[in-house]
C-alpha cells in the first residue's frame, strides 16, 4: 500500500468495521426510497458543487441543500446538513466580510454540531465516551478535542477552526458523499466527470486524481510501477485461496470457505480498492492479464478444472471452481463504474486476442457472459438463485449496476467473433432504455449473418460479408445502435421514418410486433378518458375566468411520474428561477418585529 | 381485565365472561348446528347468513355484541343496534363501517328497540321479513333468519364494501392488507366466519375494541347531559392527554353518541400531528353530521375553517400555532357543542402551551386522559391553570406577562381584568383509560407517520373517480394548472433560497389557501411571500410538475373547481408526500425522480437526526420505507 501510515491502517479498521454490516445489508432487497433529489445528476451537481472549492459554486450548492432541506423536513440526512453548515462556513470565510473572532464561532458550531450529531447516532443505550464512538469511526481524536475546546475551554485559534473544517469535510466526503449512492468505493471524482461531461467545477477535483499531468515518460513510469503493485495484491489474493484451499480436501470445501469472505481477504480487497482510487482502468488491465482472470494451464490443473477446448463446451459459463476463487474479490470490486470498465476492457482484449491462445477468448466471452447474466438478474430485481443443487454459489453483484449499454453495444460489436450474437443478446436484453424490438431483431440477425461460419475469431474481414449484406457492415451496425437510441429519445415520429426504411429490407412482420408494443396501453387509459371528460368539461365551466385552469394539452400523463413533466429533461439546473418578486403581507397577526427576518 | 360497558344511558354492566368450559360447550353446540346443516351460531343468539352475494343478514340478540375488524356498509333492517356510541335503526340509510387493524376494533350491539308496547309478534316479523324482502335478502336465508327470530332482536345487513377511497389506499403496497385482519384469532373457522368472510369482515376478541372505563363512562354521562340541556350555554368540552391515551377514540365516541341526540356537533382539531377529518398539519373547525364508524383516513372532509400551520408538530413556532388556534376558534358560533382535541404534548412547554390554550378557548369541561400516576401531566384543575403561568400568558400571581410584547397574542386575554382576574370556570372529567398500553409512549399499535401517511392518501382518494372500478394512478390524473404570478408561494418549515424554491414545490404536498391581499408582483416569475400567512386553507393538492418556460404550476388536488379558483397562495410545509406515493408509481418512462434504490441508509451520516431518546421499539404493524 502506497502510505503503509498509521492513517491508512486506520482508514482500513474503518473499512472492515462496514464490511461488519455488509452480511445484513446483502439479505436486504434495495429498498426503493424517496431522496430530495430529482435524480443522480442533481446529486452530483451539489456533491461537486460542495467541494469544488469555489465559493460561488459552493454558494449554488448550498442554494440547492436549502430545497433539499426542505423537501426532506425533519428526515434531511445527518451528512448532508453537517456538510452544508461547514461549508457555509468556508463560504463566509473567503467572503471576508466576518471577522476572525465571528468566524471562530461559526466554524466552532458548525464542528460541535457535526462532532455531536454524528456519534450520537452510534450512542447505545449505556452512554460510551465521545473519544471511544470518535475512534470507532476515525474521526481523528484532535477535533473531538477541538469540540471539547469549543464548548468547554478557551475558543481556539481560526486556523485550528479552519483545519478542523477542511479534515471534517474530507471525513464526510469518504465516508458519506463518495460511498452514497451505488458508490461503494471512493472514486466517484474521475467517473463524474466521464458522465457529464462540462458541468462546471469539475476541474477542482483533478488536483486529487491520478492524472496530474506529467512529462509522458514519467506518467509511463509510473503506470508500470502501479501496474506491478496492482498484481502483486492479486498475486497475494491468488496465494490466499490457493492456502485456503489447501487446507481442506476436497474443492467443494474449499468453495464454501472461499464465498466466506475472511479478514485476509477483507485485507487485500481493501488494499485494492485503495489502487482502484488512483486509477481503475490499470486495475482492470491486471485483472485481465494473464494469470488472474484468465488462467494459465497451471491454474487450471491446480484447480482440477479440465480444460475443454471445444468452445461450447462450457456454454458461456466460468467454470464454477474458478468462478468461486474469484468471485469475492469481483463482488467487492464491482462497482457501476468498474463494471462498466471491466467488461469494456474484456471486448478491448477479445478484440485484440484473435490469434492468440485459446484460453483468452474463451475466459474473456464467458467473463463477459457471466457478468452480464448476473446484472440482468440483479437489475431484474430477481431473488440470487442457486445455480447448482451442492453448492449455492453467490453472485457477482449486490446492487443494480445502471451501465451505458450503448457504448457496450458499440464495444461488443468491434470485437466480433463467435459468441457475439449471444453477447449482444445479452446486451439487448438488459439494455434499459430498450432499443425498439425491431431494431434489436435486426442487429441480432446482421449479427450472426456476420459471424456465422466464420472460425472462432474470424477477423473482421468486411469484404467477405459485402456480398451477402451490402448495406451493413460492422460500422453501420455500430451507426445503426447509435441512430436507434437517437430514434428512442425522439419519439415515435422518426421511428416511423425507420420502419419505411426497414421496409425495402423486407422485414414488415417484426416491424408489426414492434408497431403492437409501441401501442400497448393500459385498458384502463381509455376509460378514464370518456369517463373523465365529462368531469374535466364541468372543471373547465367552473373555472371559467379563473387563473386556475384544466391543462388542455393532449398529454398523456400516465407516461409521467409525478416531478416530471412532458419535455422536461434531466438537466440538474432545469428549475432554476432567473426572476421572481418578494410579497410582504400587512395585515397579518404574525408581526415582522418578533418574527425572525427570514429575508431582508 | 378492565369492564366494557354499555351505553351511557343505563348503569354499566360487566360483560358477561364466561368460561372457559362455558365456550366448549357452545363451540359444541355450534358444531353440531352445522352438522345438522342449520344456521350455526358462534354464540347464543348471534347467526349470519349469506343473504346474497356479499352480502350478509346479522341476527343480534338483545344486548349481543360483535366486535370486528373489516370494512363493510351496515344497515339495520329490523330493532337497533349500537356502533361506538352511534344508535342505528332501521330507519336510517345504510353506513360505511370501516374498522381496521390499525385502530381500536368496532363493536357492534343490538339494542333494545323502542317499539309500540303492543305490537303483535306477528306484525313484527311480519315487518322483519318486508325489511329482508326490500333489501333482496335471499327467501332461503329469510327462511333461516326467520327461524331464529324474536321480537327484541337486531337484524343487520351487511354488505360488502368498495369505495374509491379505499380502492386507493389498499393499492398502495405498504397498506394493502390493511382490513385484513393481523392474525387468526379463532383457531376454528366457523361457516358464520366465512359468512362474515364475504362480507369483509372478521370476528375478534371484544377486548380489541373500546374499552370504557368507570370514568370514562361516568365523564361521559356528564357530557351528554350538559350537551342536551336546554337552559345552560353550549357546551365546549376541551379533550386533552398525553399520547396514546385514547384522546381520539374518546371523542369519536363522545361525538357518535352526542349524534344520536342532536343534529350536529362541532369539533376543532387541534392537533396537528394527528388530525381526524383532515390531512395532518392543519387546525380546523368541522361541522359533525355524521357518525364517525372508522378511522381518520375513512372520513376526510372539508371543514368549516381550516388553516395549514405546515408541521406536525408545534415546538418550533408556538407563537404562530397560537394564533392559528386563535384564528380558527374565532369562526366557532357557539350554537352547537364543540369538542376540542388537543395535542399530546404535555410536558414542559407542551403543558405550558396547553395553558395558554385552555385560557384562550375558555372551555366549559375538560376532560383530562391520564394513566394513574398524574406523572405525564398535573391535574388541570380550574386552581391549578389560574394560577400557573402559560407560556405566553400569565398566571395570577404574575404582574404583567413579559414574553407578549406583540399585537397576536394580547388581546385574548381582555376577559380577564389587571390583577384581580377570575379562575377560570370550567368542570374537569378525569378519565383513566384502562386498555392494554395505555398512555405508554411508543407503544402505539401504528407508528405516527404511518397514520399520518394514511390520511393524506385517505384524502387523495377523493380524487378517484367513483364510477370506475379500478384505482387510476396519481400522476395519470389530469392536472390543474396556475401562473406563478397567479398565487403567492411560501416554504413554512424552513428558508429555501428563492432561486431554488421550485426544488422544493416541485413533486410536493401543499397547502391550497387563499389570503385577503391581492396578488401583487413586478415580473411573470413567481411571487414569494416574506412570511408564513395566518389563512384560510381551502384543501391540499401535489404539485405534479413545474413548468419553467410557461411559467406555470401543475397541481393535482380534489378541492372543488368552485373552491379551487378562490386560492391564490400555495403553502408548502414539512408534510410530504407519502413515500408510497412515489416509490410505487408504474408504467412511467424512465426514471422515477426523487426515487432511488441506490441511497445506502447504512452509511454512517446518511439518517436523519434523532432525538436522543430512550425509547422501546415499537411493533411496526405497516411498515413503510422510512429509515
Amino acid at each position: 500500500m502506497a502510505g503503509g501510515g498509521a492513517a491508512a491502517r486506520a482508514q482500513l479498521a474503518l473499512r472492515r468495521g462496514r464490511r461488519c454490516l455488509s452480511p445484513a445489508r446483502k439479505r436486504l432487497k434495495p429498498l426503493r426510497t424517496v431522496v430530495a433529489w430529482r435524480g443522480r445528476a442533481e446529486w452530483d451537481q451539489v456533491m461537486v458543487g460542495l467541494y469544488c472549492g469555489d465559493s460561488r459554486l459552493q454558494q449554488e450548492a448550498l442554494d440547492r441543500v436549502s430545497a433539499w432541506k426542505s423537501r426532506y423536513g425533519p428526515k434531511m440526512p445527518l451528512a448532508v446538513d453537517c456538510t452544508a453548515e461547514l461549508i457555509r462556513c468556508k463560504v463566509l470565510d473567503s467572503s471576508g466580510r466576518l471577522k476572525s473572532h465571528e468566524l471562530i464561532l461559526s466554524y466552532g458550531l458548525a464542528l460541535v454540531r457535526f462532532v455531536n450529531l454524528i456519534t450520537e447516532r452510534k450512542q447505545k443505550m449505556v452512554s460510551i465516551p465521545l473519544r471511544q464512538l470518535a475512534r470507532e469511526v476515525d474521526i481523528p481524536i484532535w477535533v473531538v478535542d477541538l469540540r471539547h475546546e469549543l464548548t468547554h475551554g478557551k475558543l481556539p485559534r481560526l486556523a485550528l477552526c479552519r483545519k478542523g473544517c477542511d479534515v471534517v469535510l474530507d471525513w464526510l466526503r469518504k465516508t458519506y458523499w463518495s460511498r452514497q449512492l451505488g458508490n461503494n468505493l471512493c472514486e466517484e471524482s474521475e467517473d463524474e466527470e466521464e458522465e457529464q461531461e462540462g458541468a462546471e467545477g469539475n476541474a477542482e477535483l483533478d488536483n486529487d486524481t491520478w492524472e496530474i499531468r506529467t512529462p509522458q515518460h514519467e506518467a509511463c513510469q509510473k503506470h508500470k510501477e502501479f501496474h506491478e503493485k496492482v498484481r502483486d495484491v492479486l498475486i497475494s489474493y491468488k496465494n490466499e485461496q490457493f492456502r485456503v484451499m489447501q487446507t481442506v480436501q476436497s474443492v467443494s470445501k474449499s468453495r464454501e470457505l472461499w464465498s466466506d469472505s475472511s479478514s485476509e481477504v477483507d485485507w487485500i480487497l481493501a488494499q485494492i480498492k485503495d489502487l482502484m482510487q488512483e486509477n481503475r482502468e490499470t486495475v482492470a488491465e491486471a485483472l485481465l492479464s494473464d494469470g488472474f482472470l484468465i488462467p494459465k494451464m497451471d491454474c487450471l490443473k491446480m484447480l482440477n478444472i479440465k480444460y475443454e477446448a471445444n468452445k461450447e463446451v462450457w456454454q458461456f459459463r466460468i467454470p464454477q471452481t474458478f468462478y468461486c476463487f474469484w468471485q469475492p474479490l469481483l463482488t467487492g470490486l464491482l462497482s457501476r463504474s468498474f463494471t462498466q470498465i471491466l467488461i469494456e476492457k474484456m471486448f478491448m482484449e477479445l478484440k485484440e486476442c484473435s490469434d492468440s491462445s485459446e484460453l483468452r477468448p474463451q475466459f474473456l466471452i464467458n467473463w463477459i457472459s457471466e457478468m452480464l447474466t448476473g446484472i440482468a438478474k440483479i437489475n431484474a430485481g430477481k431473488k440470487r438463485q442457486h445455480c447448482n443443487k451442492q453448492v449455492s454459489v453467490k453472485e457477482l453483484f449486490l446492487h443494480k449496476v445502471p451501465l451505458q449499454w450503448i457504448r457496450l453495444t458499440d464495444n461488443c460489436l468491434e470485437a466480433p467473433c463467435w459468441a457475439t450474437p449471444h453477447l449482444l443478446q445479452l446486451i439487448l436484453t438488459i439494455m434499459r432504455p430498450r432499443l425498439p424490438r425491431s431494431s434489436r431483431k435486426n442487429l441480432l440477425y446482421l449479427a450472426s449473418v456476420y459471424t456465422e461460419g466464420g472460425g472462432p475469431l474470424s477477423s473482421p474481414g468486411l469484404s467477405s460479408d459485402c456480398s451477402e449484406q451490402p448495406i451493413y457492415t460492422i460500422e453501420s451496425l455500430q451507426w445503426r445502435a447509435r441512430q436507434e437510441n437517437q430514434v428512442k429519445n425522439q419519439g415515435q415520429t422518426v421511428e416511423k421514418q425507420e420502419d419505411v426504411l426497414e421496409r425495402d429490407d423486407g422485414v414488415e412482420e417484426v416491424e408489426e410486433e414492434e408497431e403492437e408494443m409501441v401501442t400497448e396501453t393500459n385498458p384502463l387509459e381509455g376509460l378514464a378518458h370518456s369517463g373523465n371528460m365529462v368531469a374535466i368539461a364541468e372543471k373547465r365551466a367552473a373555472l371559467q375566468g379563473s387563473a386556475w385552469q384544466i391543462t388542455a394539452d393532449e398529454v398523456r400523463w400516465k407516461d409521467f411520474p409525478l416531478g416530471k413533466l412532458p419535455g422536461q429533461t434531466d438537466d440538474p439546473d432545469g428549475l432554476m428561477l432567473d426572476n421572481y418578486s418578494m410579497m410582504s403581507l400587512l395585515d397579518q397577526p404574525v408581526g415582522d418585529e418578533w418574527k425572525s427576518p427570514n429575508t431582508k | 381485565m378492565p369492564a366494557r360497558r354499555g351505553p351511557p344511558a343505563r348503569r354499566p354492566r360487566r360483560a358477561p365472561s364466561r368460561g372457559g368450559r362455558a365456550e366448549a360447550a357452545w363451540r359444541e353446540f355450534a358444531a353440531s348446528f352445522a352438522r345438522a346443516g342449520m344456521v350455526p351460531p358462534a354464540e347464543a343468539g348471534l347467526a349470519a347468513v349469506e343473504a346474497a352475494e356479499g352480502a350478509a343478514v346479522l341476527l343480534l340478540a338483545p344486548r349481543q355484541t360483535l366486535t370486528f375488524t373489516g370494512k363493510c356498509r351496515l344497515r339495520c333492517l329490523y330493532g337497533a343496534v349500537r356502533l361506538l356510541g352511534f344508535a342505528v335503526a332501521s330507519h336510517q340509510p345504510a353506513l360505511p363501517v370501516f374498522s381496521p387493524a390499525t385502530h381500536c376494533a368496532l363493536t357492534l350491539e343490538a339494542l333494545p328497540a323502542d317499539r309500540p308496547p303492543a305490537a303483535d309478534l306477528r306484525q313484527l316479523r311480519a315487518a322483519a321479513r318486508a325489511a329482508m324482502r326490500a333489501h333482496s335478502v335471499r327467501r332461503q336465508a329469510r327462511v333461516k333468519v326467520m327461524a331464529r327470530f324474536s321480537a327484541e332482536c337486531a337484524l343487520v345487513l351487511l354488505e360488502h364494501l368498495d369505495t374509491p377511497v379505499t380502492r386507493f389506499l389498499l393499492s398502495h403496497l405498504p397498506l394493502s392488507r390493511l382490513f385484513e385482519p393481523q392474525k387468526k384469532e379463532e383457531p376454528s373457522f366457523t361457516p358464520e366466519d366465512a359468512v362474515l368472510a364475504s362480507v369483509g369482515i372478521v370476528k375478534c376478541s371484544p377486548d380489541r375494541g373500546l374499552l370504557v372505563s368507570e370514568s370514562m363512562f361516568l365523564a361521559l354521562e356528564e357530557l351528554i347531559q350538559a350537551c342536551c340541556a336546554e337552559d345552560e350555554g353550549v357546551p365546549v368540552v376541551l379533550v386533552c392527554g398525553p399520547k396514546n391515551t385514547g384522546k381520539s377514540t374518546f371523542n369519536r365516541y363522545l361525538i357518535n353518541l352526542l349524534l344520536n341526540r342532536l343534529p350536529s356537533v362541532e369539533y376543532m382539531e387541534c392537533d396537528i400531528g394527528q388530525t381526524e377529518f383532515t390531512p395532518p398539519g392543519c387546525v380546523s373547525l368541522s361541522n359533525i353530521a355524521e357518525p364517525i364508524l372508522g378511522p381518520p383516513f375513512t372520513h376526510q372532509q372539508t371543514p368549516r375553517k381550516m388553516v395549514y400551520y405546515g408541521q406536525t408538530s408545534c415546538e418550533q413556532d408556538t407563537e404562530r400555532y397560537l394564533d392559528v388556534v386563535k384564528y380558527v376558534f374565532s369562526s366557532y358560533k357557539k350554537e352547537v357543542p364543540l369538542v376540542i382535541n388537543t395535542m399530546g404534548w404535555v410536558k414542559g412547554e407542551g403543558l405550558l402551551l396547553l395553558i395558554d390554550i385552555v385560557r384562550l378557548l375558555s372551555p366549559s369541561h375538560i376532560v383530562q386522559m391520564d394513566v394513574y400516576d398524574w406523572k405525564a401531566m398535573a391535574p388541570l384543575t380550574p386552581e391549578y391553570v389560574h394560577l400557573t403561568p402559560g407560556l405566553y400568558t400569565k398566571g395570577k400571581q404574575q404582574a404583567k406577562c413579559k414574553r407578549m410584547g406583540t399585537s397576536g397574542a394580547e388581546n385574548w386575554k381582555s376577559s380577564e381584568g389587571e390583577g384581580d382576574a377570575l379562575a377560570p370556570e370550567y368542570k374537569l372529567l378525569y378519565i383513566h383509560p384502562e386498555f392494554p398500553r395505555a398512555g405508554v409512549a411508543g407503544e402505539a399499535r401504528v407508528h405516527s407517520g404511518i397514520l399520518r401517511d394514511m390520511s393524506i392518501l385517505g384524502y387523495l382518494g377523493q380524487l378517484q373517480s367513483p364510477d370506475i372500478g379500478a384505482v387510476l394512478p396519481l400522476h395519470s390524473l389530469v392536472p390543474y394548472q396556475v401562473p406563478f404570478s397567479a398565487v403567492a408561494l411560501r416554504v413554512i418549515h424552513t428558508d429555501v433560497a428563492p432561486t431554488n424554491i421550485m426544488y422544493a414545490v416541485n413533486a410536493s404536498w401543499v397547502g391550497l389557501c387563499r389570503i385577503p391581499d391581492e396578488i401583487r408582483c413586478q415580473t411573470d416569475g413567481p411571487v414569494l411571500l416574506t412570511q408564513t400567512p395566518v389563512c384560510d386553507c381551502l384543501g391540499f393538492g401535489i404539485v405534479r410538475g413545474v413548468e419553467m418556460e410557461k411559467k406555470l404550476y401543475h397541481v393535482l388536488t380534489p378541492v372543488p373547481p368552485e373552491n379551487l379558483r378562490l386560492v391564490n397562495c400555495l403553502l408548502l410545509g414539512n408534510i410530504a408526500i407519502p413515500n408510497c406515493v412515489l416509490v410505487g408509481q408504474q408504467g412511467v418512462e424512465g426514471e422515477i425522480p426523487y426515487v432511488t434504490s441506490d441511497y445506502n441508509y447504512s452509511i454512517l451520516g446518511s439518517g436523519k437526526l434523532k432525538k436522543k431518546k430512550h425509547f422501546k421499539r415499537r411493533e411496526y404493524a405497516f411498515e413503510c420505507d422510512y429509515t
